[in-house]
């Protein structure tokens, strides 16, 4: 076999490296996959409640099915039971009965047919792809409550939804598009790129990437499940303050618990990322040597590692204050309400920046590869992103300037807060650095990429406003907050995002997208998304307060002009999906490396093979040597690929 | 690339200084808070310039023809550039904060002898209580007076918030959160409750009237809030519990739809199966007790039996009754 053969044909003609042959007869009902899932789902699902009316019935509770923890075991014990099911236990479960494992097993590796997208897939190309549709799926469904809320929004008084509908919508449009949607999505693309960036075969723990990923279909759907329980979806809005949600229709404790899932797959796969860019790296790719994405997911998941802990406990103690009826934040029995919101934003202010840092490298890719320049300030570039991460976690209370905390902790928190600014205002500038005397393509990807700096500026500068205590009095928990948050999360997080799927949408699918039909998506959703979002400010500031579902007749024009605003919104997202859907079927071929990038993901053909790379590339220079006579990134071929392990 | 920051420039800041973005200030507090917003407004009117230009500019200039290969020149940093831009951001944020921070200490600042107000948030009303004991359900200011407002609620967070006083403060259950206003400027203004508190949220609002001294004073002594001249006492208890803001009662001029309509008390009354003032009664003080079709329990606060006197409970009943009879 010489070198120029795929190596992934080596795995396939392993024993344990080949798809598992189909399963005949009973043997379809007992192996892990969808055919067991929908007999074990319901047993261990119905058996975990049964033991819990036991257990009830033996201590004389009543009533014997109390909607409290049965909702809490049902949302815990049915996903159990499925994953079960699909197999995501299965190795390890062999593992520990002592039965023979194997550690390079690739049986459940990569994807020959669209089946293999629908189970747990070890490999970390396919978990990317399975996190983009899940996310866009997410993103629909959110994006469409937003839709719903605007046209009540459209005119005061109570058109289409009586106000209990109106807080779901409002809720659960926040918590799907940001539990489900901005922080995942990044794990998407991450996972999709990470190892390939690196000169990696694919993450560290493939098994626990696998089983990740599953974990976020099963927190959307509880979270979406919720909203039609009977009395009433979680409408205490994404935030659930406690004490208003502890005491909310049952549908809140599963947005409790969807917040759990989503939590937990979220620190797996950030688990992953650090063990991979710490341990995985390629023969001489240092750190210094590493893209920036890179590094910004290398931030970005100590942030969540560190941070995420905290919002499950904030929701956690809501449940047990609920359901074991603990007074973590019942005032009546000495519990302490502002409490919540310290916890709740030790999480949820780091997790800004878990959903924007991603997003930062993403730029920096696109930028410097666009504009054929190495990225300008490399290294205080990679520098600015740990200097988020650390001040990151000391401006959390900046969100409870009028929440009645300590009255000193208000400047501290308002220093630390502004001072973001300065490593963020470094980003910024060395972008425009280093577009300054390129050679500038002006493509889609580029295109959302000078999009995300214009619109990110204005959500940081509407920041720095809100940063200062005296205006955060008066804009906080009003439309102001709508409309930065969206600069932030839309202009900025997802603006990335689409910029990251057109860049790579080569290198996934194998076709290049429509580039007509990409610029048309990006100017429909810069004009609405301007349209509607900026004229928030002005309402807020001048007194509509957010999630009101009436409001006065003096803001009538006002919304109903946001309001078909955001239907524009809607309409761009469907240039975008028609635009996927179809140039995978009918894009011209993309080739290996269409944006001649230095990184290693372009290395390899399109789609990637396999096992990623056939050789394991050495790392020789840095990522953006653009312009510099004779620069290598990487070379290829001056290692032999490592023999394929034997048992 | 100068002349687009200067036109930039010039658009951002016609439409932050031609459009009234804040409302009219009300307070001295407010006008410190609006010299903040202006501080920070200019700061960021010269950002944005220095961004928009300097991406316009390159985008015009730079860009190449999709055949163009060629490679940009191999520039990896210059330090000078990067402590320049490191810098100056970090003296332009420790000018906003030094003016916040200052601003936030007079802002806190109430004076030796306040006026002092009680304000109690609760589904989905706003209570007043005076030092002379009264408790009124809108709030009536002294001009150029501090008063030093202390927030609490009964139920869940609420938010009290005045757009034209700029400032804004969370009513916290088990908690005493303070404010101060020096209102200076006569008018009626809105208090909006800003923190989602339930279903009523968007319709709890109230009134502050800032009046003259004399005003004020003459006010003050006249003592509890009278009922509407030749009104019904019932109607002034169901306005200062905010009835309106969640039910329905034509007699009140009430709209909302949160809870059962009020017009329909009798049918709902024949539906539990009780006389229609025992009903009436019952469904104030025990909401759960009986529930209309849809509406779910724990929806209206249980907690009306113990906040609201008897005899203004017995007056409320009597007016619910008369007029849905």
């Amino acid at each position: 076999m010489t070198d120029t053969t795929h190596a992934h044909d080596t795995h396939d003609t392993h024993a344990h490296h080949a798809p598992a042959p189909p399963r005949t007869g009973i043997h379809r009902w007992t192996g892990p996959g969808w055919l067991r899932a929908l007999w074990v789902t319901p047993l261990f699902g119905f058996a975990c409640l049964g033991l819990v009316a036991l257990i009830r019935s033996a201590a004389n509770w009543h009533p014997l099915f109390a909607s409290g923890p049965i909702v809490t075991i049902a949302t815990v014990a049915f996903p159990i039971g499925l994953l079960i099911g699909i197999g995501a236990f299965d190795f390890w479960a062999y593992y520990v009965a002592g039965r023979p494992t194997y550690q390079d097993d690739h049986s459940g590796h990569g994807a020959r047919r669209w089946q293999d997208y629908f189970r747990p897939n070890t490999d970390h190309k396919v978990i990317g792809m399975q996190y983009l549709a899940t996310t866009m799926f997410f993103f629909l469904v959110g994006g469409l409550m937003a839709l719903l809320f605007r046209a009540e929004l459209a005119q005061p008084g109570d058109q289409y939804f009586n106000p209990q509908t109106f807080n779901v919508l409002i809720s659960n449009h926040a918590a799907l598009m940001i539990f489900t949607v901005v922080v995942p999505v990044f794990a998407g693309l991450g996972n999709f790129v990470i190892p390939l960036m690196i000169g990696s075969a694919d993450m560290a723990f493939p098994r626990l990437n696998a089983l990740s990923f599953w974990l976020l279909p099963i927190a959307g759907v509880i979270m979406v499940v919720g909203m039609v329980t009977p009395g009433g979806g979680p409408s205490a809005g994404w935030t659930c303050y406690a004490p208003l949600c502890s005491h909310q229709p049952m549908g809140q404790i599963f947005f409790n618990m969807g917040v759990q899932w989503a939590g937990a797959s979220s620190i797996l796969t950030a688990l992953n990322f650090l063990v991979t860019i710490i341990t995985m790296r390629a023969p001489g790719m240092t750190f210094w040597r590493m893209p920036l994405l890179v590094w910004a997911n290398f931030a970005t998941s100590s942030l969540v590692v560190l941070a995420t802990p905290f919002i499950a406990g904030s929701q956690f103690f809501v449940l047990f204050d609920r359901v074991m009826h603990t007074n973590f934040f019942e005032t009546v029995n000495g519990g302490y309400v502002v409490g919540y919101q310290h916890i709740f934003w030790f999480y949820s202010h780091p997790a800004v920046y878990i959903m924007l840092l991603p997003g930062f490298g993403i730029i920096s890719e696109i930028i410097s590869v666009m504009a054929r320049k190495p990225i300008f300030g490399y290294r205080l570039m990679a520098l600015s992103l740990l200097a988020i991460l650390v001040l990151g976690f000391s401006v959390w209370a900046h969100h409870m300037f009028v929440a009645g905390m300590a009255s000193w902790l208000r400047v501290p928190m308002m220093v630390t807060t502004l001072l973001i600014a300065v490593p963020t205002g470094i980003k910024i500038f060395s972008w425009l650095a280093t577009l300054w005397d390129g050679k500038i393509h002006f493509n889609t990807p580029m295109l959302w990429a000078v999009g995300f700096i214009s619109m990110f500026t204005i959500g940081g500068l509407s920041g720095i406003y809100l940063g200062s205590v005296p205006i955060d009095i008066h804009a906080s928990d009003t439309y102001f907050i709508v409309a930065h948050i969206h600069y932030v999360l839309f202009g900025g997080s997802i603006f990335t995002v689409f910029a990251g799927i057109y860049y790579w949408y080569p290198k996934m699918t194998g076709r290049m997208y429509n580039e007509k039909l990409g610029q048309l998506h990006f100017w429909l959703t810069f004009i609405s998304f301007n349209a509607t979002f900026f004229p928030m400010h002005y309402i807020g500031l001048h007194g509509m307060p957010r999630r009101v579902a009436d409001y006065t007749s003096n803001y009538a024009d006002m919304n109903l002009f946001i309001s078909i605003a955001s239907f524009g919104l809607g309409i761009s997202t469907i240039v975008f999906l028609y635009n996927m859907l179809w140039s995978w079927k009918n894009g011209p071929a993309a080739g290996a490396n269409p944006w001649r990038a230095m990184t290693l993901e372009w290395q390899v053909s399109s789609p990637p093979p396999i096992f990623n790379f056939d050789e394991i590339p050495q790392v020789v220079g840095g990522p953006y040597e653009y312009g510099v006579p004779g620069a290598r990134h990487a070379i290829f071929g001056a290692a032999k690929p490592e023999p394929v392990p034997t048992d | 690339m100068i002349g687009i920051g200067v036109v930039s420039f010039a658009i951002a800041a016609a439409i932050a200084v031609f459009i009234p973005w804040l409302p009219p200030p009300a307070t001295r507090e407010a006008g410190r808070i609006v010299f903040v917003y202006w501080f920070a407004t200019w700061i960021s009117l010269f950002v944005f310039a220095v961004v928009t230009a300097v991406l316009v500019y390159c985008l015009l200039k730079f860009r190449v023809k999709d055949d163009d290969l060629s490679d940009g020149p191999p520039v990896h940093g210059h330090t000078m550039l990067e402590i320049v831009w490191t810098t100056i951001p970090f003296i332009l944020v420790s000018a906003i904060s030094f003016v916040s921070a200052i601003v936030v200490a007079q802002n806190s600042h109430a004076g030796a002898h306040p006026l002092k107000i009680k304000v109690v948030g609760q589904q989905f009303a706003w209570q007043f209580t005076y030092p002379d004991g009264k408790t009124y359900t809108s709030m009536h200011l002294p001009v150029n007076t501090h008063v030093e407002l202390s927030l609490t609620s009964k139920d869940v967070i609420h938010s009290f918030w005045v757009p034209e006083f700029n400032q804004k403060m969370d009513a916290v259950p088990g908690m005493i959160s303070k404010i101060v206003i020096t209102p200076d400027r006569i008018g009626n203004y809105d208090v909006i409750c800003t923190e989602l508190c339930g279903l009523g949220h968007s319709l709890m609002r109230s009134q502050a009237i800032v009046m003259t001294q004399a005003d004020y004073d003459a006010w003050y002594k006249a003592g509890a809030p009278a009922a509407p001249a030749g009104g019904d006492p019932g109607l002034a208890v169901f306005n200062a519990n905010n009835c309106g803001a969640c039910h329905v009662f034509k007699a009140a001029g009430a709209v909302s739809k949160v809870g059962p309509s009020l017009d329909d008390l009798q049918a709902q009354a024949d539906r539990a199966g009780q006389p229609l003032e025992d009903f009436a009664r019952q469904s104030i003080v025990d909401p759960n007790g009986y529930l209309e079709p849809t509406y779910q329990a724990g929806l209206m606060p249980a907690n009306y039996g113990t906040t609201i006197p008897s005899d203004q409970i017995d007056q409320l009943v009597q007016y619910l009754v008369k007029d849905a009879g």
